[in-house]
């Protein structure tokens, strides 16, 4: 596929608003930064070929090509992509569930992965005291509940991952949003793959992700909304409650209607098609009116390994996913994906864009999704 | 020993055009010049305080040309002789004083020479500073020679005490910054001392009185005029054109009848007094031809004046057919040339002559840039403006609010250009990017969510940003004033200004503080040095969250010319050729492409950075800027 460089990225994302803030374009040269939130371009670059072109989310995808390199097997499942296994899974320790988002699932995966050497390191989001995610390199299993949690705001967690630093045989986790999942797997099959990490990527653990916020707008609102007290946590309660919980530092805790945050959503989002991280090796996300469990999705041999390894060691407990929820979770994220057709068929760019699907699939997705909102 | 101070009365000297006038001025016993630099008219005061202090003159470099003239105007109120000299911008800003003094009158002879700047070169607009004579009703000289410019300035003093007006002369780039021969007059003697005779009041009121008076003053200045030397014909007797010129006109005209071998068909008036017009002696030639050219630069002052002349003696002087920059004989903006007379008066005269290919500047271009690489304006080797800029443009795209930067008069006016990464916005006057931020810094009110900044050079500030700045505190305008303090008056040519701590005559000069005086004025300041750009960056975009009132950030760092001269190098700079990894550097030449400071080169050999030690100055900021940190700096 044709890689082009800093310019073509420029006029084709950045300037239409469809950066991710994935941070795979970061600490590859000195022209890109992120800045609070925000993808910076310091100065033009007039090399015609870039991984910054070739690393993002929102230049050019051939999904079909991803899948046979990853999974080889053709894009085929539309409704939550490709899997091995669905399950509910809590970590068994109740300190990890308490400190993690919800059921600290990720941070004992990560942990595992970490503690039998399946990786040597992870690239994960950690939270300054502001609240501005950013990646981090963890070595230590330790070290893993400084990057529990979560902030809804995009972040450049990929800018570690590029920034490492690594030994040449390390093998490396990451845990990350889908279209920082993408990225990693747009390295895996980019022209400049020689130059890129992405065969030291051995572990890819996908979030669930319905939409992110844009860090500085967002922040500004919510400071005003608690009366300018300092914000220590931030959760959304699953539906039909719908409300962003912040707590704040003297534990007082503020009920936001999502309504309200919704215009911080990010423009790119909204062409997102992906909400469970189709293309990682093992997908974390909520389950709906469930608290304190999450959807496991297995994905590949070494997500599903992973889970039944960590799950033998009393590392996480699982339970069956009740019927019903998975199917709402196959039709929520079949509404994602038609939302996104939709707009980017409104905005023009569904067949010179970003993503390459066969009309028969688009199609399928559109009439699919109407069937599960009908 | 300076020529200008040789006593050897007689003796043909080589002068440079500006230098024939600063001569000029001292033969005529002046005792008082001040200036405020300004290309192309810097080297007349310059050239004068070399010999200040031998010769008991006393000269100033002035704040701005509306001091200089009032300095110079207090030795013409005191009886002596004064002399200012500026660009064609400088005029402006001493027009409000002028066009009162005309109607107060001087005593002293009071001499303004005014060095236009046609095409440009070195200024920011293109401007006829002879039409200030008309308006204020002065009498306006234009020498055509090196000779005449010393002889003008000498005689226009004369002039200006006999009818009590300051005279204007005016010069241009191609007779300031030419070099010709003049005969020495002799030095003066026993000048006056000065006083002023408090019994009689020099006001411009009663204003209808001295208008009247003044009137009076222009109608005697023209019948002087009739007579003078400096306007002469030459030509026969019935030309078939009659070509009308002042200044450098006079000698590309010459060489355009000589070329083309038409001296015999067609005749020159060159007019050294050019307002009031000696209408007498115009007349007397205009009657030799019904064709008339009008040969000068930049506007058509003669062209239109003389047209109106000839409108008004109709009867007497005939029906005449009028080229020049109105009939587009000759272009209306940009300097003329021998080549550009000369087509004119081919065409005119329908004689075959091809005084160079009209392809030449085409082919000039083409064959140019096979062995010349294609040269952008650029700052120097070290220069604190290139570190300035790069800081300030990292913190407007980190701010990411589309700051606007409002440029002033300097060598930081490339911020315009590449060289200053394009940041700067607008360029007018000296001391108007703080002006035009005065109004931008109270458009929030509005809904303008910009960042308002602006760039000032220290030289700038103290000429016209001060009045700026404190309309800002009072008004509570938003904006930051950078201060890029170089220490230097850089773009004309290292003059002292009051920052410097030196005057036009040498001596130590207590240092006018502009710290002191923004922390007086309750500006918040900052104080950095534009090497330290990761601090600087900082700085700027700290100050730019800040939306209350006018801060100000003084980037001082020495010009590196300046600096240059006085010290060596702080740093020895040296590409590590292994940990350059040229083009296999995601950077792909950061240092070369972007930042561009001369002292860095590319090698295409090698593929990789390297210093050019001729010209490094050691300023070490390109240490900072390389991904690699492959540029190092060794203490020296």
């Amino acid at each position: 596929m044709e890689n082009r460089g800093l310019q073509a990225l420029e006029s084709g994302v950045i300037q239409k608003d469809l950066c991710t803030s994935c941070g795979a374009c970061l600490s590859l040269c000195p022209y890109l930064q992120s800045w609070r939130g925000r993808l910076v371009k310091l100065d033009n670059c007039d090399l015609t070929e870039g991984r910054c072109f070739a690393n993002c989310p929102r230049t050019r995808v051939n999904l079909e090509a991803i899948h046979q390199e990853v999974f080889g097997q053709k894009y085929l499942d539309i409704e939550i992509g490709l899997f091995k296994q669905v399950k509910m899974a809590r970590a068994s320790s109740p300190d990890l569930r308490k400190k993690g988002q919800t059921s600290g699932v990720v941070s004992a995966l990560m942990e595992f992965a970490l503690k039998e050497k399946v990786i040597h390191g992870a690239v994960l989001t950690h939270r300054t005291p502001d609240h501005l995610p950013r990646g981090r390199v963890i070595r230590r299993p330790d070290e893993i509940l400084s990057c529990a949690g979560s902030s809804y705001v995009a972040g450049p967690t990929l800018q570690a991952l590029n920034q490492g630093p690594w030994d040449d045989t390390d093998r490396i986790g990451v845990v990350g949003t889908p279209c920082q999942v993408l990225a990693m797997r747009k390295m895996g099959v980019s022209p400049l793959k020689k130059t890129n990490l992405a065969d030291r990527v051995t572990l890819i653990i996908g979030l669930f992700c319905t939409w992110a916020l844009t860090y500085e707008p967002f922040m500004k609102y919510l400071k005003t909304r608690v009366n300018g007290a300092s914000i220590r946590k931030l959760d959304i309660t699953p539906p039909p409650e719908r409300h962003l919980k912040v707590i704040t530092a003297d534990d007082h805790t503020w009920d936001v209607p999502i309504d309200e945050i919704r215009p911080f959503i990010r423009t790119t989002c909204g062409i997102c098609l992906d909400m469970t991280s189709e293309l990682s090796d093992l997908s974390v996300g909520t389950v709906e009116g469930v608290q304190e469990w999450n959807t496991v999705i297995t994905r590949s041999d070494l997500g599903e390994e992973i889970l039944n390894r960590a799950e033998a060691a009393g590392i996480l407990e699982t339970q069956p996913l009740p019927e019903e929820n998975f199917k709402h979770l196959k039709e929520a994220s079949l509404l994602k994906k038609r939302r996104a057709i939709l707009t980017l068929k409104q905005r023009g760019e569904l067949e010179d864009g970003y993503i390459v699907l066969s009309h028969e699939l688009i199609g399928q997705i559109l009439s699919e999704a109407k069937e599960a909102e009908s | 020993m300076s020529v200008l101070s040789k006593d050897s009365p007689g003796k043909k000297t080589l002068f440079m055009g500006n230098e024939a006038i600063a001569r000029g001025a001292i033969e005529a016993g002046v005792r008082v010049c001040a200036a405020y630099p300004g290309n192309p008219s810097s080297e007349i005061i310059g050239s004068l305080s070399q010999v200040a202090e031998e010769l008991g003159l006393y000269v100033e470099w002035s704040v701005n040309e509306k001091v200089a003239l009032e300095v110079a105007t207090a030795a013409s109120f005191a009886g002596l002789r004064g002399l200012t000299a500026m660009k064609q911008n400088g005029l402006n800003v001493a027009s409000d004083f002028l066009f009162n003094l005309n109607l107060s009158g001087t005593k002293g002879g009071l001499v303004v020479v005014v060095c236009d700047d046609p095409s440009a070169l070195s200024s920011t607009n293109e401007e006829d500073s002879r039409l200030y004579a008309k308006m204020c009703d002065l009498p306006l000289l234009e020498p055509a020679t090196v000779q005449e410019a010393n002889e003008m300035t000498r005689w226009a003093f004369g002039l200006s005490e006999e009818m009590g007006v300051p005279c204007l002369i005016r010069s241009v780039t191609r007779l300031s910054h030419a070099r010709g021969n003049a005969e020495l007059g002799r030095l003066p003697k026993n000048l006056p001392i000065p006083h002023f005779d408090t019994s009689r009041p020099i006001v411009p009121q009663p204003v209808m009185v001295t208008h009247k008076a003044l009137h009076d003053k222009m109608k005697k200045c023209q019948d002087r005029f009739e007579e003078s030397a400096f306007n002469l014909y030459r030509g026969p007797e019935k030309p078939e054109l009659l070509v009308v010129t002042c200044g450098p006109g006079w000698m590309y005209v010459l060489e355009a009848l000589a070329n083309l071998g038409v001296e015999d068909r067609a005749g020159i008036v060159k007019l050294g007094t050019t307002w009031p017009l000696p209408k007498s002696f115009l007349a007397q030639h205009l009657k030799k031809a019904n064709r008339v050219l009008f040969v000068e630069e930049v506007d058509p002052f003669l062209e239109n004046n003389i047209k109106e002349f000839c409108a008004e003696r109709a009867a007497e002087l005939g029906a005449k057919t009028f080229l020049g920059k109105a009939s587009e004989d000759l272009p209306n903006v940009g300097e003329i040339n021998p080549d550009i007379v000369t087509r004119a008066i081919q065409k005119v005269l329908r004689v075959s002559y091809e005084p160079r290919s009209s392809q030449y500047a085409q082919e000039a271009a083409e064959a140019a840039s096979l062995f010349a690489p294609a040269r952008e304006l650029g700052f120097c080797a070290g220069c604190p403006h290139r570190a300035t800029y790069w800081s300030l443009k990292n913190a407007l795209a980190m701010d990411g609010r589309d700051g606007i930067v409002l440029g002033d008069i300097g060598c930081y006016t490339l911020g315009v250009r590449p060289a200053g990464f394009e940041q700067v916005k607008t360029c007018h006057a000296m001391g108007s990017g703080a002006g035009l931020a005065n109004g931008f810094g109270q458009f929030e009110r509005f809904g303008l969510d910009q960042p308002v900044l602006t760039v000032c050079g220290d030289s700038t500030f103290y000429h016209a940003a001060i009045p700026a700045l404190v309309n800002a505190r009072y008004n509570r305008s938003n904006f930051l004033m950078l201060i890029l303090d170089n220490s230097a008056t850089a773009m004309t040519g290292f003059q002292p200004h009051p920052g410097t701590g030196r005057t036009a005559m040498g001596p130590e000069a207590p240092v006018v503080d502009i710290e002191a005086l923004c922390k007086s004025l309750g500006t918040k300041l900052q104080v950095k040095n534009p090497f330290d750009v990761q601090d600087t960056m900082d700085a700027i975009y700290q100050l730019l969250q800040d939306r209350e009132g006018v801060k100000v950030l003084i980037l001082r760092q020495e010009c590196a010319l300046v600096r240059a001269k006085r010290q060596k190098a702080l740093y020895k700079i040296l590409v590590d050729q292994e940990r350059c990894i040229g083009q296999a550097c995601g950077c792909n030449r950061r240092c070369t492409r972007i930042f561009k400071c001369p002292g860095l080169a590319w090698d295409p050999a090698t593929g990789k950075a390297r210093i050019d030690e001729a010209i490094c100055t050691g300023c070490g900021v390109c240490a900072d800027i390389c991904p690699q940190s492959a540029i190092l700096k060794e203490t020296v």
